[in-house]
């Protein structure tokens, strides 16, 4: 057997921290879309309203969090209409939410397919949290829209200001904390099923502790850094300062929450790619 | 000799068996401490080795240094009873699991058939799972483009292309996703028992398949299957896997002559050695059952020509009965084909023992079982020995060139002829 031989592939018991290549990856692209495509599909097969229920969702549940937590218990919202604050939060919680909530399932959900096949497995949560984020656009238009409503109809003041540019930002960082939050999570689930219930659970827990509901300068100075250690907490902050003109943030928060970001994702990453070919038998 | 583009060395895989559960995170985190922080070997590897020598079963290699080499073009069958590490070893080289110890390596793009309908759903159109099969397989979009005609001509559901999968027969279903994997162009391709599904016509369409694109394209595949048939049609090369390990490796028809001698023949006898222990009741109890294929050569698999002849003994605990046998053959599918009943004589207790031919050019290609019956007094049946011997038999055609799936349970070859009258004008 020539020892010089030139291979292009090599699979042994040893699985690297940084998984295949980006063009190994770039490669797969068009499976991601169609995956993208197909979640689209399979969404809305079999229903009525189709692709409406992405606005309804968020519609209802702006009603029931008005109705409850403004007109029922009476949190403030600040100088911000109560739907136009209650609105942005949901919107962007919801894509938190989704992303983090669907892409920890990754090889459970996926171990029928996995164990046929190969290719990247990182495409599953990339395509995962693409979709969710085709959902979310559609509903940040409709936010944009009872913003501009407001605006000329119920003489919302919108103050113009430079911070305006920066929701792209928030959003691509709870977006980002979402991805790692899942990918950590899917080689845990993979692994031991408690995880199931520990992930449904603190994603319920974990919206009271964000300022989805309530602005966070409106929590008691005694609690208050319950909600400042946690890291979405700025980044939903600033959409609304964005958008709002209402919010509070400082610079040191969003760095603090900027390095969490960075290091929990590479960390998550490292550890998918790291474990993702050996879970297949364990899931 | 063309360039090897597989090579698999001294590749083992070691398996945890029992539940998942208890002691698993300790475990996990004690590998990792041992290996990743100590740097030492893993720890399982050692306790293995010990409960090995015990004999217990906590771990079991389904794979033990194998070695194997497949070079481009070739076309390799692997072949062995369930459970000799035959989708293991395919897995491994697909990527799916890691092996224990050990490397694979290779040249080119593998694509590996697991499974009929790879990343197929239900719920959508089979025009929508023409596309997602082919991306999860590893086409690309022009590809698919290019081929989607002749991917729906070859199923043959044309006029159900965007109805959704889950209203489909299975059989459609198959079709469709065979006509996916069938027009797939890797480098290197690695089936698994795709076809012991759908019907016979269709798995022949599909080995036809098979064997032009490997002689057209030169494409390298490596293909398990339980049908020596296959095998020896398909492949150049065959690999014998045993327990993991690999028993024979070499030139396909001598590899598979091999596999049929050393184990079809153990499924063709069964013995016990004293009554308490045989199958059967107070009245009589089985020594033996065989079937004995007339075979030209010994290593020869059972064709529709062979006939067959099985063998029975059994103690008779009565005296003064008349006895007489009967026999069943089965479709593997349950349908019983014949019944025929032997002539009845007066026993006394003691051995009892009979043979019954089937004559060769009878039955049709496939699987059956015989089951044995006693009865007393030609009215009371007294044991019924069910499935007592099974075997295959394999279709043989030289004279025809009728290629589909010869109708019927039997194929007896009954006096026929035709002839033109002499017309005189």
């Amino acid at each position: 057997m020539a020892s010089n031989t030139k291979w292009d592939w090599e699979i042994t018991n040893k699985t690297s921290y940084w998984g295949g290549s980006l063009k190994e990856l770039w490669s797969y692209r068009q499976l991601l879309l169609s995956q993208v495509r197909r979640d689209f599909l399979l969404n809305y097969q079999q229903t009525v309203l189709g692709p409406v229920w992405i606005l309804l969702q968020p519609i209802f549940t702006l009603i029931t969090f008005v109705a409850v937590f403004y007109k029922m218990v009476g949190i403030s919202t600040g100088g911000v209409p109560a739907v136009l604050f209650y609105f942005s939060g949901i919107v962007l919680w919801n894509f938190f939410n989704d992303s983090f909530g669907s892409t920890s399932f990754t090889f459970k959900e996926n171990s029928q397919l996995f164990s046929k096949i190969y290719f990247p497995r990182i495409v599953m949560p990339l395509s995962v949290i693409s979709t969710h984020f085709l959902r979310f656009l559609v509903q940040l238009i409709l936010l944009v829209l009872i913003i501009i409503y407001y605006v000329l109809f119920r003489n919302f003041a919108l103050p113009w200001h430079v911070w305006f540019f920066t929701f792209p930002v928030a959003i691509f960082f709870v977006g980002m904390i979402g991805l790692a939050m899942g990918l950590f999570f899917s080689v845990l689930t993979a692994k031991y099923r408690d995880m199931v219930n520990l992930v449904n659970l603190g994603l319920r827990l974990l919206m009271f502790v964000t300022p989805v509901i309530y602005p966070i300068g409106f929590v008691p100075e005694k609690v208050r850094w319950l909600v400042q250690i946690n890291p979405l907490s700025p980044w939903f902050e600033l959409f609304r300062l964005a958008l709002l003109g209402e919010g509070t943030v400082t610079g040191f928060q969003l760095l603090y929450s900027t390095v969490f970001t960075v290091l929990a994702l590479s960390g998550a990453l490292l550890l998918f790619n790291k474990q993702g070919d050996k879970l297949i038998e364990v899931v | 000799m063309s360039e090897v583009v597989i090579e698999v060395e001294n590749l083992s895989k070691l398996y945890r068996l029992g539940t998942i559960g208890t002691g698993s995170f300790r475990q996990d985190v004690q590998r990792w401490w041992t290996t990743s922080v100590l740097r030492k070997e893993d720890p399982f590897f050692q306790l293995q080795g010990e409960q090995n020598s015990k004999g217990k079963g906590e771990f079991l290699w389904a794979l033990k240094d194998v070695n194997l080499e497949v070079r481009r073009g070739e076309i390799t069958g692997i072949i062995g009873s369930n459970g000799s590490g035959k989708s293991t070893l395919l897995k491994i080289i697909s990527r799916i699991i890691r092996p224990t110890q050990g490397a694979v390596r290779g040249k080119g793009k593998i694509s590996s058939l697991l499974e009929v309908g790879t990343g197929f759903h239900y719920e959508l159109s089979g025009r929508e799972n023409i596309y997602n099969s082919g991306y999860i397989l590893g086409m690309r979009k022009n590809e698919i483009q290019q081929k989607f005609d002749e991917i729906v001509a070859f199923s043959g559901i044309e006029k159900f292309i965007d109805t959704p999968v889950k209203r489909y027969s299975s059989g459609m279903y198959v079709r469709l996703a065979f006509a996916v994997a069938a027009h797939l162009e890797p480098e290197i391709l690695i089936m698994d028992e795709v076809l012991a599904v759908g019907d016979a016509d269709f798995q022949k369409k599909c080995l036809g398949k098979m064997k032009e694109v490997s002689q057209k394209d030169g494409r390298t595949i490596l293909f398990v299957s339980h049908s020596m048939q296959a095998i020896t049609n398909l492949c150049q090369k065959a690999v014998w896997l045993q327990q993991g390990r690999l028993r024979e490796i070499g030139e396909a028809s001598a590899v598979v002559n091999k596999y049929i001698v050393g184990v079809q023949r153990l499924w063709l006898q069964q013995s016990w050695d004293s009554p308490e222990e045989a199958p059967g009741n107070d009245y009589v109890r089985f020594k033996k059952v065989e079937l004995i294929p007339h075979l030209p050569a010994p290593n020869m698999p059972i064709d529709i020509r062979t006939p067959l002849t099985i063998k029975f003994q059994f103690w008779n605990l009565m005296d003064n009965v008349s006895l007489n046998m009967g026999m069943d053959l089965f479709t593997f599918a349950g349908d019983c084909i014949f019944d025929v009943p032997s002539p009845s004589m007066v026993c006394q207790s003691g051995l009892v023992e009979g043979e019954c031919t089937i004559p060769g050019n009878f039955l049709n290609d496939g699987s059956y079982y015989i089951s044995l019956m006693v009865v007393k007094d030609t009215s009371v049946p007294l044991y019924y020995f069910e499935g007592c011997l099974s075997f295959d038999v394999e279709d043989y055609r030289r004279d025809t060139n009728w290629y589909d799936k010869w109708k019927g349970a039997v194929r007896p070859s009954f006096p026929f002829q035709i002839n033109q009258p002499v017309l005189i004008s």
